[in-house]
């Protein structure tokens, strides 16, 4: 391994073809560096906003003459952040967990064992990733509202899962993209491991406990963060299943904030700041599997 | 007896491979179960329940069945929507022709095939615009004024966020410093969630003279614009090209100005996807054709021309299927981003459909809607395999 990349390391030293541009890098640069700047701006203003008064947002600068952090804690209270901070975490973190017990499972199944119709079904799993969430949202909030079929659950849900947990977590318990991710990573492990490991005795449940998970931490980091990004900025769905706030996560909090916030700008960026910190976090901890995990998966699709 | 001996031994092994496989196939249900519970019932199960909705006269409660009424009331006119739609297919064969789907043996029948080609891509013209109007005229006209909206953002938004990926990615792909730091800013918007992004680009792109967009603009000299509060068209407000008093269709006229904005913030968040995407599709084309190509004395822009291009064509076309498919289904920033100011020119087909249902209650009518939408996704994506998926070199 160490060769291989000795070696081609050898063979882009000897191409001119990078070595003569040059020059031309500070053009690359140029350019680079606008796009960058097109990418940051945004934020830069979001995070200026938010530490300004209101009357700096109105005549704007480019940055506060004083920083009103108080506008964080203004906005954390008035938007209720502390409930619905709280809430998306809770909804995240329950909606990972099933999701990962459901795609394990299946994409080990897809990849390892042979079952009649495997393909068949495999495809029409595919399919769903087409559908978009106006043809699903009707049919599924009726069923939520428990007006389909009663749903099962507590007895003072009488059937039905609006404003309650599961209706925010149980539908994106699984989905095609995860199962199919995790598949193309389960069905390249070899065929070895399984031999050695039928010989000793290994159904394919330990086998994919004590062999396979711990060979795929890459994709199933892939697999989290994808989901917990879906799930903490999910909009549509939790807008329409949380008419209280006992369940409303942060994003479906942040824009019913804006009218409340009104005119006050700085309040309403303070708030989108803070809805972004944990994705932040997730990816600058993340970072290099975070771009790769993308770029792998979304090639072999 | 040493026969039935070896028979009884067969059997008995054959009957041993039936069970292990009877139990494989359990096993192997048994581990797609809990995903197929959860898919089945909130991805299969309402995709058919949607057609049996879009069935009935639905407002809150369940209503009389009313067979494909919906449909009617949303297109108008069967006959319009049959032409409107013929009008595409001749236009997907007149590019059959064109490009020699059917080669002919003889010359002269080439100008020939030509010809032909030509005359029924006008007559698919003619057709649609025929239809559109047959449509519009019974229809329900807001609904349909959703679908060119919906066109407008998807084509201002995917060329642009594929050539500027491929622009980024390909720069990145030289021998730079600080490779990993652009990918990583650029990934940013990707990231973030829509909802305080797209709040934002709210008060970057508002109607104040002092917002960030005009702060640009007036950089170049030119006048404070109402951006997502414009309701005019682009072309009218920003160039000062007088349109609306041509009375054109708005097909022609171009999307507004409201629409325009949010088409940006489409572009910004979905550049820095592609670039890393296509970084990944640069890495995996193999260096010697680059170097064979130098020694053919090929220039730079061949070299990008004859080899990165094609070579990178497979991840363009994936690309292009999401990007196209993700600017139909668009949502939320759209609903974050459009004010009433904007006189609904920003209302896609997705929002007119949540607005059906959430806002009107018409839960039949909004699910006939959102099948349409449907339909047209599949259509397109089946019109962009026939006619970009054979370009794609796969190696």
């Amino acid at each position: 391994m160490a060769n291989i990349t000795a070696a081609n390391r050898g063979i882009k030293h000897k191409t001119p073809f990078f070595e003569r541009i040059k020059p031309g890098h500070l053009l690359i640069y140029a350019l680079l560096i606008f796009g960058a700047l097109v990418s940051i701006v945004p934020f830069f203003w979001m995070v200026s906003t938010s530490l300004m008064t209101l009357g700096e947002t109105i005549n704007r600068q480019w940055l506060p003459k004083v920083p009103q952090f108080d506008n964080y804690i203004e906005a954390w209270e008035e938007a209720q952040f502390n409930k619905y901070f709280l809430n998306s975490v809770i909804i995240t973190l329950t909606t990972l967990a099933g999701l990962l017990f459901t795609s394990v499972l299946a994409a080990y199944s897809f990849a390892r064992i042979k079952f009649a119709g495997r393909g068949l079904i495999f495809t029409l799993l595919l399919a769903t990733m087409m559908i978009p969430e106006s043809v699903t949202m009707i049919p599924n909030f009726l069923m939520v509202r428990g007006s389909i079929f009663p749903l099962p659950g507590l007895p003072a849900w009488k059937g039905s899962w609006l404003n309650q947990l599961p209706a925010l977590t149980v539908p994106f318990m699984a989905n095609a993209f995860s199962i199919f991710l995790l598949r193309q990573f389960f069905a390249k492990i070899p065929e070895e491991y399984w031999d050695a490991a039928r010989l000793d005795g290994a159904g394919h449940l330990r086998y994919l406990i004590q062999i396979v998970l711990p060979m795929s931490k890459a994709p199933l980091l892939t697999v989290v963060i994808f989901s917990f990004i879906g799930s903490w900025n999910a909009f549509l769905w939790p807008l329409l299943v949380t008419t209280k706030p006992t369940w409303r996560p942060l994003m479906v909090g942040l824009y019913t904030f804006v009218t409340e916030a009104g005119p006050e700008t700085q309040l309403l960026m303070a708030g989108a700041v803070i809805t972004l910190i944990p994705i932040l976090i997730l990816y600058f901890l993340t970072q290099k599997q975070f771009t790769e995990g993308i770029a792998t998966s979304g090639l072999k699709g | 007896m040493a026969q039935t001996a070896a028979s009884s031994h067969l059997s008995s092994k054959a009957r041993r491979i039936r069970w292990i496989d009877i139990k494989e196939n359990i096993t192997g249900y048994l581990f797609i179960l809990p995903a197929l519970i959860v898919i089945g019932m909130f991805g299969f199960f309402p995709m058919g329940y949607a057609f049996y909705m879009s069935t009935y006269n639905w407002r809150v409660k369940q209503g009389d069945f009313i067979g494909l009424d919906n449909y009617l009331k949303a297109l108008g006119d069967w006959g319009g929507a049959l032409i409107f739609a013929g009008g595409f297919v001749l236009l997907i064969i007149a590019y059959l022709l064109w490009t020699g789907a059917f080669k002919p043996a003889k010359s002269w029948m080439y100008t020939a095939v030509r010809i032909a080609a030509a005359l029924i891509l006008i007559a698919g013209f003619f057709a649609i615009s025929d239809g559109w109007g047959k449509m519009e005229a019974t229809g329900d006209v807001e609904f349909l004024n959703s679908l060119p909206l919906t066109v407008f953002y998807s084509l201002g938004a995917v060329p642009a966020e594929i050539i500027i990926g491929m622009v980024l990615a390909y720069l990145l792909f030289q021998k730079i410093r600080g490779k990993e730091f652009f990918r990583m800013l650029f990934f940013l918007p990707y990231i973030t969630p829509a909802v305080a992004t797209a709040m934002v680009f709210r008060s970057i792109f508002s109607s104040r003279e002092t917002s960030l967009a005009n702060q640009v603009i007036g950089l170049f000299g030119m006048e404070a614009q109402k951006w997502l509060f414009e309701p005019r068209p682009f072309i009218q407000s920003f160039f000062g090209i007088d349109v609306q008093s041509l009375n054109l269709p708005t097909l022609l006229v171009g999307p507004s100005e409201a629409l325009v904005s949010i088409t940006f913030f489409g572009i910004w968040t979905y550049i820095g996807y592609n670039t890393v995407i296509f970084l990944a599709g640069l890495g995996a084309i193999p260096h010697e054709l680059y170097e064979a190509g130098e020694i053919d004395g090929a220039n730079k822009w061949q070299l990008f021309r004859h080899i990165t291009l094609p070579l990178l064509s497979p991840v363009t076309f994936y690309l292009a299927i999401i990007a196209f498919i993700g600017t139909f289904k668009a949502f939320n920033h759209i609903y974050v981003m459009r004010v009433p100011s904007a006189q609904g020119t920003a209302d896609v087909t997705s929002i007119f459909i949540f607005d059906t249902f959430y806002k009107a209650n018409q839960y039949g009518y909004a699910a006939a809607q959102a099948i349409i939408l449907l339909a047209i996704i599949l259509f397109l994506t089946f019109v962009q395999n026939k006619v970009f998926g054979e370009r794609v070199f796969y190696g």
